[in-house]
């Protein structure tokens, strides 16, 4: 059995207060382990992009805990939040929100920068190495606004790989994509997954790509509905 | 250093916008400083050509007439005092004469004292036009003003007569200019020991003791303190006797002060829009940073390092147009040189980053506040 990675424990979430308040999430618990594929599915407004701010440590639940690898983070002072966010997670969004000021090299680099744990060199050999994996060899030095839409998002996943998280949360990374990227970039989260042993949770309002992941989270009105262990692909943990 | 780094890329995306700023720095800072500067020097000038060839404080006797005995404790006061100026003490006789050339005549009042001493209050070796700075027995000094009015030349002898009705003849070895006409047409310098003989003084009575400062504008508190150490003399000191000219250099100081301060202002209010308007800008950048780890601090000093680099190399720029602007005015025709003294340079150039520097003050906090979510889920 893998280690857990993150556990959620009857995680709350009410946006506003009185009679205006809104129940964005109700006790929602579930563990995940390290090196997980899996998906998160509801509906717009249904509280998973909720529950994706919550484990990706940018939100604190108004009630319950969010624990990464035995350590609860839900009650850290804001500092020490991203300082952890930016050493274990990984965000992949449908737009690639790459800084355009800057080149691919930097783009990629940049959580390493931020963290500014690794030398120079070591974040130079690293950001090439992420950017191999993803098939962008020779685009270091290009300006962000250079590319093409797929390559902007490969690039986005780069960066999210760049600081080795434990966990890349993806908020519908190909909401924005044709059906080849899609598929290009459903095949790298399963390949980057299977070589890096990085855990994904994919949150997506398209049934096709949650499919094809190993576990099925579906959220409804602000509660975890079902948890599914999904037979496509390696068998379910 | 991220911060910085960051800071640098989000201007230089900017080109149009960071070099408008910065031109907009530029020029408020070389107004400062060039309108500092060259009211610095004008009330420089004015003071100079009022006090800096005059006595600051001046001892004298309480009775108009009268002898000051310069004794040991009056020398002990004034000479240990290291608010004056280094050999910048005269003893001074004075006497009044009647110039007559046969067809015209003009009162002279004769200075007597040491060219050494002279030195010290009148500069008069350096202000000698013609002839040389001498003064033996008969030897007299004569202003330009006076000379040219009787066509008088060095080495000429002229008679002056004294109130006792006594004449003497003096000859002319020098021709000064000090810069006043009343002086050069009225005051000449003699040898002490003319005064001396005919008024019947000893060797240590003087019409007055004069002294200049190291600082002039302490006349005031000097003479209140010699006038404290010493009895039975009068002590008069030059700001008392120019109030006018006072108030009118505090009134152009003040306007000055207020020139600068709003052209200050509208500085900020440039700095402060353009950063303001830059934190909007990269809102989203900012946002993305955040999710990725970067802390409040972090992204808040962006801007601070913004502002830095627009109030450093606005102020830099500004220090440059403003020597620009001051060698351009050394061709405008004036009395006086505008020099920019290099406190003022770094005080103003301070000012303008600070300036820079406070400008970031509202970008950097809702760049703090900002909450990476909001960008995240608003695309």
């Amino acid at each position: 059995m893998a280690d857990l990675l993150v556990r959620a424990t009857a995680l709350d979430k009410i946006y506003g207060e009185g009679e205006a308040a809104t129940h964005a999430l109700r006790g929602v618990t579930f563990d995940f382990e390290e090196g997980e594929f899996a998906s998160i599915v509801g509906q717009s407004g249904s509280g998973k992009s909720t529950l994706l701010n919550l484990l990706g440590i940018l939100d604190t639940p108004t009630s319950g805990t969010v624990t990464y690898r035995g350590q609860d983070i839900s009650a850290l002072p804001k500092p020490k939040r991203a300082k952890l966010r930016g050493e274990l997670v990984g965000f992949v969004f449908q737009f690639h929100y790459l800084l355009p000021e800057f080149s691919v090299f930097e783009n990629v680099a940049m959580p390493s920068f931020i963290t500014g744990r690794l030398t120079q060199e070591e974040i130079r050999r690293r950001a090439f190495e992420t950017l191999g994996l993803l098939g962008l060899e020779g685009l270091e030095s290009k300006n962000a606004n250079q590319l093409s839409g797929g390559q902007k998002q490969r690039v986005a996943i780069a960066r999210a790989l760049m600081n080795r998280p434990a966990l890349v949360l993806a908020d519908e990374p190909t909401g924005n994509l044709d059906t080849v990227n899609t598929n290009l970039v459903y095949d790298l989260f399963r390949k980057i997954n299977a070589e890096t042993g990085t855990a994904f949770l994919i949150v997506t309002h398209d049934r096709g790509v949650a499919q094809r992941t190993d576990r099925i989270l579906e959220v409804t009105d602000g509660e975890l509905v079902q948890d599914m262990r999904n037979g496509y692909g390696p068998a379910a943990r | 250093m991220l911060s910085l780094r960051i800071a640098w890329r989000f201007l230089r995306s900017a080109p149009v916008q960071s070099v408008l700023i910065i031109a907009g720095i530029a020029v408020g800072i070389s107004a400062q400083i060039f309108v500092g500067s060259l009211i610095q020097s004008l009330q420089g000038s004015l003071v100079d050509q009022t006090i800096g060839s005059a006595p600051q404080v001046t001892i004298q006797a309480l009775e108009e007439g009268d002898p000051v005995t310069y004794d040991d404790r009056m020398a002990e006061v004034i000479e240990n005092d290291d608010r004056v100026e280094p050999g910048s003490i005269a003893k001074i006789r004075t006497v009044s004469s009647l110039y007559s050339d046969g067809t015209d005549s003009a009162p002279l009042n004769l200075i007597g004292s040491t060219i050494a001493e002279l030195n010290g209050i009148y500069d008069v070796s350096n202000r000698i036009e013609d002839g040389e700075a001498s003064l033996r027995s008969d030897e007299i000094l004569v202003g330009t003003d006076f000379a040219e009015k009787f066509g008088l030349e060095v080495g000429d002898d002229i008679r002056l007569t004294f109130q006792n009705g006594n004449p003497s003849t003096f000859s002319v070895a020098g021709i000064f200019d000090l810069g006043a006409a009343a002086f050069n047409e009225r005051q000449a310098f003699v040898n002490p020991d003319v005064p001396a003989s005919l008024l019947g003084w000893s060797s240590n009575e003087y019409s007055t003791i004069d002294s200049q400062l190291n600082e002039p504008f302490a006349s005031a508190e000097v003479a209140a303190d010699w006038r404290r150490e010493l009895a039975g003399v009068e002590v008069v000191e030059w700001q008392a006797q120019n109030a006018d000219l006072l108030t009118a250099l505090q009134s152009q100081s003040s306007s000055s002060y207020l020139i600068q301060t709003f052209v200050l202002v509208a500085v900020a209010l440039g700095i402060a829009s353009t950063l303001a308007i830059s934190a909007v800008q990269k809102t989203r950048q900012i946002g993305i940073l955040k999710a990725m780890g970067m802390a409040d601090g972090a992204s808040g000093r962006i801007f601070l390092y913004q502002a830095l680099l627009l109030g450093g190399i606005g102020s830099l720029s500004g220090v440059v147009l403003a020597t620009l602007f001051i060698w351009l005015f050394s061709f405008v025709p004036v009395s006086f040189a505008v020099v920019m003294q290099p406190w003022f340079v770094l005080l103003s150039a301070s000012i303008g980053v600070l300036v820079a520097l406070a400008s970031s003050i509202i970008p950097i906090r809702g760049t703090s506040k900002l909450d990476p979510i909001e960008v995240i889920q608003n695309g």
